[in-house]
């Protein structure tokens, strides 16, 4: 009898206990009853084997963790999976933090990650699809779904963009993400990726897809629009009204964040009439200083915030936290003593700055600055004319997105009046009676339709 | 598969349309760069007569603050000319775009301001929201004498106007420039300014200055201008002080009612006043209702002789600035010419009646 393995994919303790230590006894046991069955081995082994003929079969299986047992009296090659079950503890989410409601997290095992689901969906209409992407990396790929309520073509197309993925190494989910999106050279993202399994379950029963890919704890949820980047799981937890507030909140900080410093620029350079007198006496008593231009003093400032704001982020933590407070006083207070900036721009920067921390999703937060800086630049070319020119293109942009070919701007536009019940503002739960239409769910309704007995 | 969804094929067209609709609303497709730190935006100008039928334009620079300030003045022909040489004379240029007062001189006002207002109003830069004012006396002269004690003239000056503008501030009358054009151009009321008297010292508010289209004709004195202000401006008055009775009237409210006979001879005025006793120093007991009541009636009497006497030189003047002329408008008949209603309104009989309501401070008993 041969068995392969590679030492460092398997679990050796579970090999010895399952394995050898059954196989060396019935190895003892023969010797005392000669003229036993051929084969009769595997009945005592303690996991379950699978025979295969092929070589390349036998490659995959011992490259993904499995033992492979060779009986030279039968001439057949057997396998079990015993991998090494490598991976951490459930923890709580560090990128999408809540204050009250589920703690658990996704972490890198796509089991794990699909118990974490099912334990919240019991349901035998939760299908799960299993896929095999990466010519090298040969990772899993999950997509989950609720039969019976999501609409089956969503599930075709999902299924027909991960069948088509030619590519050799997924180490992520935002890989798989990069092969179904509809608009790759768009700087919004047309998957939303979530660590919490409580965000993942509600999409699933909104009609949602749900797709899990192995050795990442982020799943992808799709078709999404723009205006669920700004919905935080926490929407649902808290009060009604002061969801509801807190989300439009979001909605002006993230149009704050791009607009307010372009606007300065466009008012100290060509609209000084828009400026109320108090503040212009303000303005023109600290720009009458300084050297550079509105423009040039707005990109050096937003340059540098950039500048540490990238550094924090690659810093670890506690270094992070000084650097970032240094950073942003000294270097502000330092720029306006200088005279390189006003003070008027270092307050709008910073606001700016905690404007575009508002923004639950990490992906849109980090491309508003790509048109921060396209609005500056339109700014400072044409005046607030240039910044309507720049709406006008975003809007018209983020209306030709799809996602798995769903409407991005939806309900919006297309304009879809039930779904506005949690848009802009959390309706009370109570009012959420029918899942978003743009998804076009096969059953509508969020409670039962039966007439209760009086 | 699914059907590829366009979300809304009309949004970029309306989209488009609407930045075609900002862009030819006055929006400048290649704005006029204002880099702020190289402009000198004015605040007030004050216009009066020069020499020799020309114009003499003042007002106040650096716009800055730590920077100590000066008055700058030119003798022009026309007043376009004034920012032209204002802009050779001053190292950064000037910008009309946050002028918010208009002073002009008395003596001005009286010959007609229409060609200098109309200029105003045909600039684009210009704002709708300039306050206008007539001012009695020497402004430069007051402006010289208070540069060094307050470097923000200028500004204090346009928040009195703000502050005022708004609605039941009452005491003083602010106009527009979009409000006097108005009147100008409408078909029987006249326009009314404030009028301020201006000397080294001080800069105080006179009272309501009357026009005839462009041209000041009358104004009221400080007492006549109270009842100016229940009858028409703003219906309030926070204080209405009478010293000839002794008393201070607050909080003063005013429902006015006017009734123009058909044949136009008659004009019926119904003032019902609200407010209360804030302060008296006279003999009177005003804690017994009969002392209380005569002290009304007093009032009254001497209120309708005002609103009367206010009315009748308005008459005499040919002007109307309370838009009574509004009152021949019928929704069938053709409206009369502005001469005709004038001559009309010369002529008219008036009959003024002043229902004053005013609640002492204190309690009243009921002994008479």
């Amino acid at each position: 009898m041969t068995i392969v393995y590679v030492i460092t994919l398997i679990d050796s303790e579970r090999l010895n206990e399952a394995v050898l230590e059954p196989l060396s006894t019935i190895g003892s046991e023969r010797e005392d009853t000669n003229g036993q069955e051929p084969g009769s081995w595997v009945r005592s082994v303690s996991v379950t084997l699978s025979p295969f003929t092929l070589q390349s079969e036998a490659n995959g299986r011992l490259m993904q963790g499995s033992v492979l047992i060779y009986d030279g009296e039968t001439g057949i090659w057997r396998s079990c999976k015993l991998e090494n079950p490598l991976g951490r503890a459930i923890e709580s989410s560090e990128t999408e933090t809540i204050l009250l409601g589920p703690k658990d997290s996704f972490s890198e095992q796509i089991d794990e990650n699909m118990t974490l689901i099912r334990r919240r969906l019991p349901v035998m209409k939760l299908k799960a699809e299993k896929f095999l992407v990466g010519t090298l990396s040969r990772t899993t790929v999950v997509l989950m779904y609720l039969e019976g309520i999501t609409n089956p073509d969503l599930v075709n197309v999902a299924k027909a963009k991960l069948s088509k993925i030619d590519y050799d190494m997924f180490l992520d989910s935002s890989h798989v993400a990069a092969f179904m999106e509809d608009h790759n050279a768009s700087l919004f993202p047309q998957f939303m990726q979530s660590d919490r399994p409580d965000s993942c379950v509600n999409s699933l029963n909104m009609g949602k897809l749900v797709i899990l890919v192995d050795n990442t704890p982020f799943a992808l949820i799709a078709p999404i629009t723009f205006f669920n980047l700004f919905q935080s799981p926490e929407d649902y937890i808290n009060r009604w009204i002061v969801a509801s507030s807190l989300r439009c909140l979001r909605y002006f900080s993230y149009f704050l964040s791009f607009t307010l410093i372009p606007l300065y620029v466009a008012l100290c350079t060509y609209h000084y009439q828009m400026i109320p007198l108090q503040i212009l006496y303000v303005l023109l008593e600290s720009r009458s200083r300084l050297p550079l231009s509105p423009f040039w003093e707005a990109m050096a400032m937003l340059m540098t915030l950039e500048i540490i704001k990238e550094a924090s982020l690659r810093m670890p933590s506690k270094t992070s936290q000084t650097l970032g407070v240094i950073g942003g006083i000294v270097i502000g207070q330092a720029s306006v003593e200088a005279g390189f900036a006003s003070k008027v721009l270092i307050v709008l920067a910073g606001i700016s700055a905690i404007a575009s921390f508002l923004s639950p999703n990490y992906v849109l937060s980090k491309s508003s600055l790509i048109v921060h800086m396209t609005f500056l630049m339109l700014a400072s070319w044409l005046g607030v004319p240039g910044m309507v020119l720049g709406m006008v293109a975003l809007l018209a942009h983020l209306n030709g997105l799809t996602s798995l070919n769903r409407p991005y701007l939806a309900p919006v536009a297309p304009f879809l009046g039930k779904d506005w019940i949690d848009l802009f503002i959390r309706g009370p739960l109570k009012a959420m009676r029918q899942r978003p239409s743009y998804l076009l769910p096969l059953y509508k309704w969020r409670y039962s339709q039966r007439r209760k007995p009086s | 598969m699914l059907e590829v969804v366009r979300a809304t094929k009309w949004l970029p067209l309306f989209l488009f349309l609407g930045s075609v609709c900002v862009a030819v609303s006055g929006c400048r497709p290649l704005p006029q760069k204002n880099t702020l730190e190289e402009l000198a935006p004015v605040i007030f100008w004050s216009i009066d007569e020069g020499t020799g039928g020309k114009l003499k334009i003042s007002t106040m620079v650096p716009p800055l603050i730590q920077e100590p300030k000066k008055l700058l003045t030119l003798q022009v022909d026309l007043l376009e000319q004034g920012t032209k040489g204002f802009n050779l004379r001053y190292d950064r240029e000037w910008k009309l775009g946050q002028l918010r007062i208009l002073l002009i001189s008395e003596s001005l006002a009286r010959k007609g301001i229409g060609s200098i207002i109309n200029t105003l109003m045909t600039n684009p830069e210009i704002s709708q929201r300039l306050f206008l004012a007539v001012v009695k006396g020497d402004f430069d002269r007051y402006v010289g004498s208070q540069l060094k004690e307050q470097s923000q003239l200028d500004y204090a000056l346009y928040r009195m106007f703000k502050h005022y503008e708004r609605k039941n501030q009452g005491e003083l009358t602010i106009v527009n420039l979009h409000q006097f054009m108005k009147k100008v151009y409408s078909r029987y009321s006249d326009p009314v300014l404030p009028i301020f008297q201006a000397d080294e010292a001080d800069f105080v508010y006179e009272g309501s200055a009357f026009f005839k289209r462009d041209r000041l004709v009358a104004n009221t004195d400080k007492s006549k201008d109270q009842m100016f202000q229940l009858l028409s401006n703003r219906h309030v008055l926070k204080l209405f002080p009478i010293p000839r009775y002794y008393t201070t009237i607050g909080q003063l409210r005013s429902k006015v009612r006017w009734k123009l006979s058909r044949d136009h001879s008659e004009l019926s005025v119904t003032v019902a006043l609200r407010g209360r006793i804030q302060e008296y120093r006279g003999a009177r007991n005003l804690y017994k209702r009969s002392e209380l009541g005569a002290l009304k009636k007093e009032i009254q009497s001497w209120l309708e002789q005002q609103t009367r006497a206010l009315l009748e030189s308005m008459q005499r003047e040919g002007v109307d600035p309370l838009q009574i002329g509004d009152l021949t408008l019928r929704p069938a008949s053709k409206p009369i010419d502005r001469e005709e209603w004038l001559q009309e309104w010369r002529k008219m009989r008036l009959n003024v009646r002043i229902d004053l309501n005013i609640q002492p401070l204190t309690k009243v008993s009921g002994e008479f």
